[in-house]
């Protein structure tokens, strides 16, 4: 028996495969289905789940409202549909920016001096080292009315005999943006790094010698070998802050709420599980639209995954 | 840097990134072996023996407590004359608390539940009745503190410690001193509030101010304070629940609805932090012990009780978490031995409050089916555009 297996691949292949699906079954699967069950469910008054069908979380979650001003049946209720937009724009804008900020750096290391690459890239990687949160307290202290940021300004201006009052940073939308640019900086890096490194010194050649000029070169030869490094990037980054709630609840002063933090409060404060598993299966079935449109424009960035 | 290495780069981020979502508070465990007479914590605290030594047969035992709400020494004390191990969880939330133990699997010993959660784990049958014949420290605690509404007879808890939530400002910076809640909606403290991440505190004591009661349940009323609470909103700055005193000791806000002992230690920090009572009757809660159902280690638990507030032992509350105390024993001890303690602590409004701002005091209660009304408003305030 073993001999047979020994030669057939396709078998091994199975065999191997099997541990994987088998914890994939239990810890993400299976947890799916429930989630999906208790979704459909009602609230006991104590915030148990009473297991029913019922799509009232889901009408809830779209606006319809039952208990409206007097004399209207239904009404409009856009509370969770802009929770959702804001999540969805704060993710876009994130992305933006992070894509902006990391293409230059990457261009940069990859067409550095092979012996200086390590080291750079173990300087993009070393923050993350430090726990999340305390990164994120780092930029509290630093966007404080009396914190770094400030105190740097408030000397300038002095120097400059300039009037100064401090900026009001933290606790902003903008606080937030910040935050999520910073912490997902690297997962962008390193994928646009990798498609940046890969592309053969001799192309960078030929365009020269057919007459492009550096620019042309970069949006002929470069930008377009790349992209596969950009769109890995952009769906590392785009998924993760679309359900992060750390950031916006520290930075934000918990004044700015995203889906992830409707959600968290549904399991904790407000005891409705059934609307909470709601609002996650719309996050998810959100965050796979999106993905799938992009990723049918772009792929998947395949190059990066097989290199 | 070849690709291949490249890779397992790339592989260590995505185990980066898991690490990240687990960063919810994990339990960390400390055992101490008896080997002398004398038993001194690291700290250099000498451990008074127990007034009355159990018998525990318990090798381990698992607290469940709020994050940073017991003396440090408590453990080590407690691990050497014992000699057992303590382990110890914490949590940043009632509902936290709840929803764990709700989920069953635990093995917690004790959990301090604040008063309006007590009759909800009543109810669904999370807490063990107390044997009262092996409490010893009964006769430490105070009147005022017991038979309260969540826990008539205390057959399942016993009072932790209590507190109020008021106003605190900074008198350097504030010129119109608020006197009630009321005054909160003042338009000169735009953005520079800090109020306590509560959706019952906030919009119970906005009810408070229309003259409703701090637990309704009417629609109606809740929707009037709704939209009173949504004209309060530009006068917030953020909300916090872990240390509302960082942003008013950092500067960043001046003034706010924060716990008794945060305003304390903020007072301590700097004098020009003011407290008001307000005069529509501040928030009141109460935090307790409970054994859960499920409890393995039973005798350790009451060992543990009996120890802790006991009056040498207990007074150490005093110095760390400066609250309403109601273990008379404790107030005793540090009077006869630490007048430096107890004087600040009893001549403070904050921690030692008028009576009359106890009896107009409200406390929360549980609203069962308003709950997701509540959470409703609280989203629609923080989350509108």
């Amino acid at each position: 028996m073993l001999k047979r297996l020994r030669e057939n691949k396709s078998a091994q292949g199975t065999l191997l495969a099997l541990p994987t699906t088998f914890w994939m079954f239990i810890l993400l699967i299976i947890p799916l289905i429930l989630t999906a069950i208790v979704s459909f469910g009602k609230r006991s008054p104590d915030g148990n789940v009473i297991y029913t069908f019922s799509l009232d979380n889901y009408i809830r979650l779209i606006g319809i409202s039952s208990d409206c001003p007097a004399g209207q049946t239904t009404c409009f209720n856009p509370l969770y549909v802009q929770i959702l937009w804001r999540s969805l724009t704060l993710a876009f804008n994130s992305t933006v920016l992070v894509i902006m900020l990391a293409y230059p750096l990457a261009y940069f290391i990859a067409r550095s001096h092979p012996n200086r690459r390590t080291t750079f890239l173990f300087m993009v990687l070393i923050p993350l080292w430090t726990n999340f949160v305390i990164r994120v307290y780092a930029w509290m202290m630093l966007l404080r009315k009396e914190g770094a940021i400030n105190a740097v300004l408030g000397w300038v201006a002095h120097l400059l005999h300039i009037n100064f009052v401090p900026l009001e940073m933290l606790y902003t939308p903008g606080a937030v943006l910040v935050g999520m640019v910073y912490e997902f900086l690297p997962f962008m890096i390193l994928p646009i790094y990798t498609s940046l490194e890969k592309i053969d010194n001799s192309l960078y050649e030929a365009a020269a010698d057919l007459g492009a000029n550096p620019f042309r070169t970069f949006l002929r030869v470069t930008l377009p070998l790349s992209m596969p490094g950009v769109v890995a990037g952009t769906i590392l980054v785009f998924i993760p802050v679309m359900g992060t709630f750390i950031v916006s609840d520290l930075l934000g002063g918990k004044q700015v709420i995203l889906i992830g933090n409707l959600i968290q409060r549904q399991f904790l404060d407000a005891r409705d599980p059934a609307f909470g598993s709601a609002s996650s299966l719309i996050l998810m079935v959100m965050t796979l639209i999106v993905t799938y449109f992009y990723t049918r424009k772009f792929g998947f960035g395949e190059e990066i995954v097989a290199a | 840097m070849n690709k291949s290495n490249l890779f397992k780069l790339l592989a260590l981020l995505v185990v980066a990134s898991m690490a990240l979502a687990a960063c919810g508070g994990s339990g960390t465990s400390d055992s101490q072996s008896s080997d002398s007479a004398q038993n001194v914590t690291s700290s250099g605290f000498v451990c008074p023996e127990p007034e009355q030594k159990m018998d525990v047969t318990s090798k381990e035992l698992n607290i469940f407590v709020w994050t940073e709400y017991i003396p440090t020494e408590w453990k080590e004390c407690f691990e050497m004359v014992y000699g057992v191990q303590i382990n110890h969880d914490e949590y940043s939330a009632n509902e936290e608390m709840y929803a764990k133990l709700k989920a069953g699997g635990t093995s917690y010993d004790l959990v301090q539940p604040t008063d309006y959660i007590v009759s909800l784990m009543v109810r669904n049958g999370l807490l063990q009745k107390l044997d009262k014949s092996k409490l010893t420290i009964m006769d430490n605690l105070d009147p005022a503190y017991m038979d309260q509404p969540f826990d008539p007879g205390n057959e399942y808890t016993i009072p932790y410690e209590g507190g109020l939530d008021a106003i605190v400002y900074n008198a350097d910076n504030v010129t119109t001193a608020p006197v009630s809640y009321a005054d909160l909606w003042n338009p000169e403290y735009a953005g520079r509030m800090v109020l306590l991440d509560d959706s019952r505190v906030v919009i119970g004591m906005t009810l408070l101010t229309l003259g409703y009661d701090v637990n309704t349940t009417d629609p109606a009323q809740l929707e009037e304070a709704k939209n009173k609470l949504a004209e309060l909103v530009p006068n917030v700055k953020l909300f916090d629940s872990d240390s509302p005193k960082t942003a008013l000791i950092a500067g960043d806000v001046d003034l706010g609805i924060v716990w008794t002992g945060e305003a304390y230690t903020a007072n301590q920090e700097d004098p020009a932090f003011t407290f008001v009572y307000p005069t529509e009757g501040a928030v009141i809660w109460q935090d307790n012990w409970a054994i859960p159902a499920d409890a393995p280690h039973l005798d350790a638990a009451y060992a543990w009780l009996n120890y802790t507030m006991q009056g040498d032992v207990f007074y150490l509350m005093l110095r760390d978490f400066p609250y309403l105390n109601p273990d008379t024993a404790a107030l005793e001890y540090a009077k006869a031995n630490y007048p430096d303690l107890y004087d600040p602590f009893m001549g403070s409004p904050v921690t030692n409050p008028p009576a009359e701002a106890i009896q107009k005091a409200h406390r929360i209660d549980d609203v069962g089916d308003a709950t997701p009304l509540y959470d409703q408003i609280w989203t629609e305030i923080k989350g509108g555009e």
